[in-house]
């Protein structure tokens, strides 16, 4: 491994970890969308500060285009206010026109120049070792590395200080205000924070592959915990392992690294997105079918109590009364022999003790909505635990 | 260059015509279906679909090995779908919310796309040249079978639109009344997003995947502010988004280096603002000017009352007083006091003022709701 593959893994893991912490508190704060629109809309503060300096990692071309991301934010919520349109279309308006503003001032005026929306949205991380920052001759290292190292210093740096502020604003804003911090200040010191690593990422990555490692590592760990800090903790990791192995894909297939590392972040995505315990898909499905199948039997276990008529508790009849397909009646009644609840007697199904008890205090729960009745039937029913 | 030459040009230059057309006939289809999608409050799926129709494209070339914009299209259509059906999943079926599943979505299918087309770009074919026009858009590229497929599906959106018409607004504004009168929502929500994705991958070749978005939100939103109509908007907004289209391809054909789809959204993006403004009923202007108007009226009622309640006292309540005394009155101006004088309410007679028999009846009504004149 050369020293240049060493720079462009320890690059794209700092971005990683820069994208990671905002991305985090958008996700939780429904703002994801909004990182989207910054990365299209920083375009005309990157071309008005590249006119000015000539430079593209001049660091006032950072701040031009931070200020762009924070005014297409205002923009956003100044058209919102007005309650003509909502806010996602708000957001859908705002960024495609100063983005539409950026390409056509690159067309009129920077012909010459080596500025092209290409390099701007899409980034090339393999450039990035050979832009060395020289401080009085000496070499320090590639100029991206340190823009998104100080990018990432004062971003923890911000975390660990306003930690409970952050965390008590995204999850009660009401509470917080009432407390005496300033949601509007946490909200645009957040946007203030995303624009700036938005524009500090965008010659390593790519503007818009930003937002993927913003959103995408917060996504999949908040489908695996619902703790701040540990989901914090897993975007981060879930960012870092994304960045160096998307580069050795991309290594591998020689591509580029930006669109692999986010191949890679939709990978794991998916991976999460399927099997994450309790929370994904496969869970979810068969969470789901379970209490299905629950609220079949207690359906049966009801409709045995409430019918006393050997007529009505015959196995035929009670397909044709409750209208279930056959093999599905047989899944029910199955369930409910195994557990105990009920007896088949000559073709005639009655219920035990135990179902009767069963059942009556399902009902209780149903009517009377009160959770201590059905403790101890959590452990055995999907139904009952929410 | 003036504008009936422009015209002629239009008409006898192959290349531009094919253009406006297409542009033109792209605006209103796009306006048309996002329509729908801005009342149901999907603006940004447009943007997500754009982004996740990348790596369809990529794919379908990787496997035909051709650049016939057809194929291209159908695979982005695959991949848009798929990135749509991917989105509601998400939505369903996890507790991440819309923002997060669109944003996820669209930049996972992009950087995938990228990743396609860098890969692309390496394999020894001469022909992949010219992929990436579908990232920002070329619309000199149109040729005239693009516009004649344009045209088709156009036709289409409105057979179907016009055959479901009262499906899609019942979906549109009450989903559960839909569902209890028994029609199948599911259907008729998965084939309106079907069109909207067909809609958005159509313009991919004209506008390109970044601003297309725009295409199908900003002629809606603009339709939007005139009127509360269903039908009026969806009619208004393809409108809008054909004139910004046939507007937007005159601009950069009269002028270097600007490319189409750019100068299209900034030119819808003006509807928007325009209308914003200056539409009659929710426009900021108008509302504002209703505002200043409703505020002058409640001072002139402040100081018609003012002066019932001194008139009261006096058994003639045509009574003459100074107009010193309204002087420590708030709403008193000398432009308040001449409107009432104008409406007939106060008679002036130096620098004494007296109620009138109309004035004393309106302002003895005034707060109470049984006076129905209009103010």
């Amino acid at each position: 491994m050369s020293s240049a593959q060493l720079e462009i893994q320890l690059i794209a893991s700092l971005v990683a970890i820069a994208c990671a912490i905002p991305g985090t508190f958008l996700v939780l704060r429904k703002m994801a969308m909004i990182s989207d629109a910054i990365s299209h809309s920083i375009l005309p503060g990157i071309v008005i500060g590249f006119f000015i300096t000539q430079d593209l990692n001049s660091p006032l071309l950072i701040v031009l285009a931070a200020l762009t991301g924070v005014i297409t934010v205002v923009l956003v919520e100044q058209i919102q206010k007005t309650g003509l349109v909502k806010e996602d279309t708000a957001i859908g308006l705002v960024f495609p026109a100063l983005f539409s503003i950026g390409v056509i001032m690159i067309a009129k005026n920077a012909n010459d120049v080596h500025l092209d929306v290409d390099a701007v949205l899409l980034g090339e991380l393999a450039f990035a070792p050979f832009d060395r920052l020289l401080i009085s001759g000496i070499d320090v290292g590639p100029k991206s590395l340190w823009i998104i190292g100080t990018i990432l210093l004062i971003t923890v740096g911000l975390l660990f200080a306003f930690f409970k502020e952050l965390k008590l604003s995204t999850f009660d804003a009401g509470l917080a205000a009432s407390l005496g911090f300033s949601p509007v200040a946490i909200h645009y010191g957040l946007m203030t924070v995303s624009s700036i690593t938005t524009v500090g990422a965008f010659d390593a990555v790519g503007a818009i592959l930003v937002v993927a490692l913003m959103i995408a590592p917060a996504a999949s760990a908040y489908l695996l915990t619902t703790d701040l800090k540990k989901m914090l903790f897993l975007s981060i990791l879930f960012g870092v392992f994304s960045a160096i192995s998307g580069y050795w894909v991309a290594h591998w297939l020689d591509a580029s690294i930006a669109g692999s590392i986010t191949t890679m972040l939709g990978l794991l995505f998916l991976v999460v997105y399927l099997f994450a315990p309790s929370k994904g898909l496969i869970a979810v499905m068969y969470r789901e079918k379970q209490q299905k199948i629950e609220v079949s039997l207690l359906t049966f276990l009801l409709h045995l109590k409430n019918h006393n008529e050997e007529n009505e508790r015959h196995v035929n009849h009670l397909r044709e009364h409750i209208n279930w397909q056959k093999i599905r009646a047989k899944t029910v009644v199955d369930l409910a022999l195994k557990n105990n609840m009920i007896t088949i007697d000559n073709q005639i199904v009655s219920l035990t003790e135990k179902g009767d008890d069963f059942t009556s205090q399902a009902i209780d729960y149903i009517i009377t909505n009160e959770d201590a009745q059905i403790e101890d039937m959590k452990d055995d029913f999907f139904l009952f635990r929410g | 260059m003036d504008l009936l030459e422009y015209i002629e040009l239009v008409i006898n230059d192959y290349t531009l015509r094919t253009i406006t057309l297409g542009t033109a006939i792209l605006g209103a289809v796009t306006g048309m279906l996002g329509s729908f999608a801005v009342l149901r409050k999907q603006s940004l799926l447009g943007d997500a679909i754009s982004h996740a129709a990348l790596p369809g494209i990529a794919i379908a070339f990787l496997l035909t090995g051709a650049k016939e914009s057809n194929t291209l299209l159908l695979g982005a259509l695959v991949s848009g779908l798929i990135g749509t059906f991917w989105i509601r999943g998400i939505i369903t079926k996890t507790h991440l919310k819309s923002d997060t599943a669109l944003g996820l979505i669209l930049s996972l299918f992009f950087g995938f796309g990228m990743l396609l087309l860098t890969f692309i770009q390496k394999q020894p074919n001469a022909n992949q040249a010219g992929l990436d026009k579908y990232l920002f858009g070329q619309a000199a590229t149109l040729v005239e079978s693009d516009v004649w497929l344009m045209a088709i599906v156009t036709g289409l959106c409105l057979f179907v639109l016009l055959l479901f018409w009262k499906e899609f607004k019942i979906l549109l504004f009450d989903k559960d009344y839909a569902k209890t009168l028994g029609f199948n929502t599911k259907t008729i929500d998965i084939l309106i997003t079907s069109f909207i994705v067909l809609a958005i991958v159509l313009g991919l070749q004209t506008v390109g995947v970044v601003l297309m978005s725009a295409m199908l939100l900003a002629p809606a939103a603009a339709a939007r502010q005139w009127t509360n109509n269903l039908s009026v908007m969806v009619f208004l907004a393809a409108f809008f988004g054909a004139f910004s289209g046939v507007f937007g391809t005159a601009i950069s054909a009269t002028q270097n280096n600007l490319s189409t789809g750019p100068v299209i959204v900034i030119v819808a993006s003006v509807f928007v603002m325009f209308s914003f403004i200056f539409s009659p009923n929710r426009g900021l202007l108008f509302r504002q000017i209703r505002f200043i108007k409703n505020r002058r009226d409640l001072e002139l009622h402040k100081t018609l009352s003012f002066m019932f309640n001194i008139a009261k006292t006096h058994e003639n309540i045509s009574h003459p007083h100074t107009i010193k005394i309204l002087n420590n009155f708030q709403g008193y101006t000398k432009g308040t006091l001449k409107k009432l004088v104008d409406k007939n309410y106060v008679t002036l007679n130096g620098n004494m003022w007296s109620l009138t028999q109309e004035g004393f009846e309106t302002a003895s009504n005034l707060y109470n709701q049984q006076f129905k004149k209009d103010e």
